[in-house]
């Protein structure tokens, strides 16, 4: 039971970067925005989804208390520096997104809209250390060379992933281009921190389970090439493999320790909730995961397609 | 400095901040809903404008909830990872179940209903609302389920000095649950009341456009708050039938606080006074009781709608203006009252709070208290800077529901006041 409620915590986490992460690369893309119609044009695309990506995050971390609560107080007491920098820069995020069409004049809103490019970058990078500082093991120094490599990676695999989105649903051109150039960066960048993950004696003696870290670097690439051949072409296909380069890193950790938690020496099965807990919230959970995603799915499909100049604005 | 003090600090100051916001979510969320409804079925623009006008309010005030309900989230993991090691079996479950049932559809909704407008069908539209209504008050159960079990431990068994979780039900029933989640219920109703008379009295002090709007809203907001008070001050008294006996160094009379403070010393060594609350405990309560009875009173303005009495003395307005942050406050000195005064436990008899502790050095702490403390304060202030330059702005075209290209309303003539003349 403690696996199955373990494989849940990593999608939730996995579906939070790869929605989320959509979210964060609009935002820093934002930089390359030359014109206040444009700034609005890609925030509007990502409009109806807002709320309903950042809320992943939310129970994912629910998950986390309720289910593997020595974890939690573990993981997010040991990683401090780099959990607290991710959740100032995501609660940044989330109130400047919302806030940013508030005031009347133009000057506020690009004020503003500077708040979100700065956050959404360093929401990316912190994401990017938390999920090294993972595989590195916790307790332990949190900010070496690994994670703070990583930390770029990520950067680099959200910008990319924006841009994909944005090539989907925004009529103009060009942001197909820029996921295109971006792409040899990411590359680059994963490869950096391979580089220092191997080079990390913490790192090697922790993730022993070799192949499945092969398996998830092959499966990140293939993602980013996928990505580099279809963007401009089939923008679908595109954002989906980009989507995929967002969830493998989790599931890589997750998968590489296994069955230790990220903590050292401890086991999931250890770190887990006690038996009467996890039946009680597979009781009431299990039953409510299709009313979930079924709502998602409805928001989705209500707001699907490109966006035009009918698309309704708020934020 | 000592960990334990700003770990305490900061908990106490992100959750008064978030609790500002929460209240006016849930007692503008159950007003939106009425308007809403009474537009569907009425069909009567001004039910339409109503809900466009405060619908934009309560999502600005939103923003802060999630910012801060984020922190709150993050702060048990990271400043508190004792209480998750010790009762984390228990106290876990229900805040998982908020996350999941609560916010996770409560967002999704939200979503949904603001960009919904004109978009989607009008039945569909208002079961949106309806949706977000019924998860913020889900999300407000569960959250004091999980209060309820660090004030008064039930329905749990200790096993190597870990609590497992035996009766779930039992954390449902509760004695320290069920009328505080009335109370904070009702409490959140007479912030929504008064905060929405309180806007609407200005624009009629100030005689602004769109008479007839706010004069409606004024008499919603005064109907509102008036069921609010009435509801919070019963289920205020209603806590002091059990208060003494689940927490006696709390509210028990002093034979029995002292003799629960010896009880525990004696058990677990120190001496009684280390098992006392500060002293100055009564003060919030006493505080928060004043404020109860003097809101109380917006009852007698209920006579005053007969032929607009209300409007026209004019001293109601400036009366329901003022009387705008006093419920804030009270909801502040009941959390003080409710959370400082089980100290020094944050699981009641079970787990101190100088257990509870993460390890994490003071230097670390410091900077996260002071960081966090001063990103959330900029926020809370600009967002109310926000809400009180947007409720200024009043109701000729709120950005919410806009639809495109559609002309700005020409706002109502306003009728002369008749005794003002
Ligand atoms: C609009 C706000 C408001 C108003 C007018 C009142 N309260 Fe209150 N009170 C709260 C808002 C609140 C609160 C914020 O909602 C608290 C904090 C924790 C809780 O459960 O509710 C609370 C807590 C609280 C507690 C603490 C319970 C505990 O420690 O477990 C008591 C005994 C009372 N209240 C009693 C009263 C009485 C007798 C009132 C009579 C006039 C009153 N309150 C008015
Ligand atoms: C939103 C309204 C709330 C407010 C304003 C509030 C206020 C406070 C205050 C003032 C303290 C500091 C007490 C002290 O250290 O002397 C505190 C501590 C704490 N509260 Fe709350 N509280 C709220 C809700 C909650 C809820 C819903 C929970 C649990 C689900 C909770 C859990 C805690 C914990 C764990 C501590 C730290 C340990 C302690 O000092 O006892 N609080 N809170
Ligand atoms: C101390 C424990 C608390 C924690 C951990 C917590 C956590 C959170 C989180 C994470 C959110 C954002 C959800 C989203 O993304 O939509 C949130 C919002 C909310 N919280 Fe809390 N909260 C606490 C206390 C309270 C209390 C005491 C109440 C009410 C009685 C409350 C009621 C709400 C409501 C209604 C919302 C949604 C509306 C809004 O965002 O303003 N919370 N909370």
């Amino acid at each position: 039971m403690s696996t199955a409620w373990y494989t849940l915590l990593g999608l939730f986490f996995a579906t939070y970067f790869v929605l989320g992460g959509y979210d964060y690369g609009t935002g820093l893309l934002l930089a390359r925005a030359r014109t206040a119609r444009e700034r609005r044009a890609m925030l509007t695309a990502v409009g109806p989804f807002f709320l309903g990506n950042e809320v992943w995050l939310v129970a994912a971390v629910g998950i986390l208390f309720g289910a593997f609560p020595l974890l939690e107080g573990e993981l997010l007491s040991g990683l401090y520096p780099a959990v607290a920098v991710a959740l100032a820069a995501v609660l940044t995020v989330t109130a400047s997104v919302q806030l940013r069409s508030r005031p009347a004049s133009e000057r506020a809103k690009h004020a503003w809209d500077r708040v979100i490019i700065v956050s959404s970058t360093v929401a990316a990078f912190a994401w990017g250390a938390v999920l090294a500082g993972l595989l590195q093991g916790v307790p332990g120094p949190v900010l070496t060379s690994f994670v703070l490599v990583s930390g770029l990676a990520f950067v680099a695999l959200v910008a990319t992933h924006g841009a994909a989105f944005l090539a989907l649903r925004l009529p103009e051109e060009g942001f197909d281009k820029i996921g295109r150039n971006l792409i040899p960066l990411a590359l680059a960048a994963v490869g950096a921190a391979t580089v220092a993950g191997l080079l990390s004696s913490r790192v090697r003696g922790h993730a022993h389970r070799p192949g499945v870290v092969i398996a998830g670097l092959a499966l990140l690439i293939l993602g980013l090439m996928v990505a580099r051949v279809t963007l401009g072409r089939r923008n679908g296909v595109a954002f989906a493999a980009t989507s995929l380069t967002l969830a493998v890193p989790v599931l890589l950790v997750g998968a590489t320790l296994w069955p230790f938690s990220p903590v050292t020496g401890l086991t999931v099965a250890d770190a887990a909730a006690s038996g009467p807990t996890l039946r009680l919230l597979s009781w009431l959970a299990a039953p409510l995961l299709p009313a979930l995603l079924g709502f998602q799915a409805m928001c989705w499909w209500a707001f699907r397609g490109r966006i035009d100049d009918r698309a309704p604005v708020y934020w | 400095m000592d960990p334990l003090l700003l770990a305490r600090l900061q908990f106490a100051t992100t959750t008064s901040i978030h609790f500002l916001f929460v209240l006016v979510t849930l007692g503008l969320v159950t007003v939106l809903v009425y308007l809403q409804t009474a537009w569907m079925i009425t069909k009567k623009p001004v039910y339409e404008r109503l809900t466009r006008f405060w619908g934009t309010l309560y999502l600005i005030n939103y923003v802060l909830g999630i910012a801060t309900g984020l922190v709150m989230e993050f702060q048990f993991g990271l400043n508190w990872s004792g209480l998750s090691h010790y009762a984390g079996n228990v106290f876990g479950a229900p805040l998982a179940m908020e996350t999941l049932v609560a916010f996770f559809l409560e967002s999704t909704f939200l979503g949904m209903w603001i960009f919904g407008w004109h978009r989607l069908r009008r039945g569909v539209h208002l079961a949106l609302l309806w949706g977000v209504a019924i998860t913020a008050y889900a999300s407000a159960f569960w959250v004091m389920v999980a209060n309820s079990f660090l004030q008064h431990p039930v329905g749990y068994e200790m096993r190597d000095g870990i609590a497992h979780l035996t009766d779930f039900g039992a954390l449902l029933r509760n004695q320290s649950f069920g009328m505080a989640f009335g109370h904070v219920t009702f409490a959140a109703l007479t912030v929504g009341g008064f905060l929405v008379a309180g806007i609407s009295a200005w624009h009629l002090i100030r005689r602004t456009a769109d008479y007839g709007l706010f004069r409606k809203s004024l008499r919603i907001g005064v109907v509102t708050a008036s069921i609010g008070t009435v509801m919070v001050t019963g289920f205020g008294f209603a806590q002091f039938g059990y208060l003494g006996a689940i927490q006696p160094t709390k509210f028990g009379d002093e034979y029995d606080k002292m003799a629960a403070a010896t009880d525990f010393a004696a058990r677990l060594g120190g001496s009684p006074a280390d098992y006392l609350p500060p002293e100055w405990i009564g003060a919030p309560l006493g505080f928060m009781i004043i404020i109860g009875n003097l809101l109380g009173l917006v009852v007698f303005l209920l006579p005053l709608f007969f032929r607009d009495w209300i409007i026209r003395l004019r001293a109601p307005l400036y009366i329901l203006l003022f009387a705008v942050p006093l419920p804030f406050v009270a909801a502040i000195f009941g959390w003080l009252f409710r959370e400082v005064g089980r100290q020094p436990w944050v699981v009641y008899g079970l787990l101190k709070t100088s257990d509870a502790v993460s390890p994490v050095s003071g230097g670390t702490m410091l900077a996260s208290f002071l960081g966090f403390t001063a990103l959330l304060l900029t926020l809370a202030v600009t967002n109310w800077y926000l809400m009180a330059r947007y409720a200024h702005t009043g109701a000729a075209d709120p950005s919410l529901g806009r639809q495109h290209g559609s002309p700005v309303p020409d706002p109502e003539p306003r009728p002369e006041p008749v005794l003002a003349a």
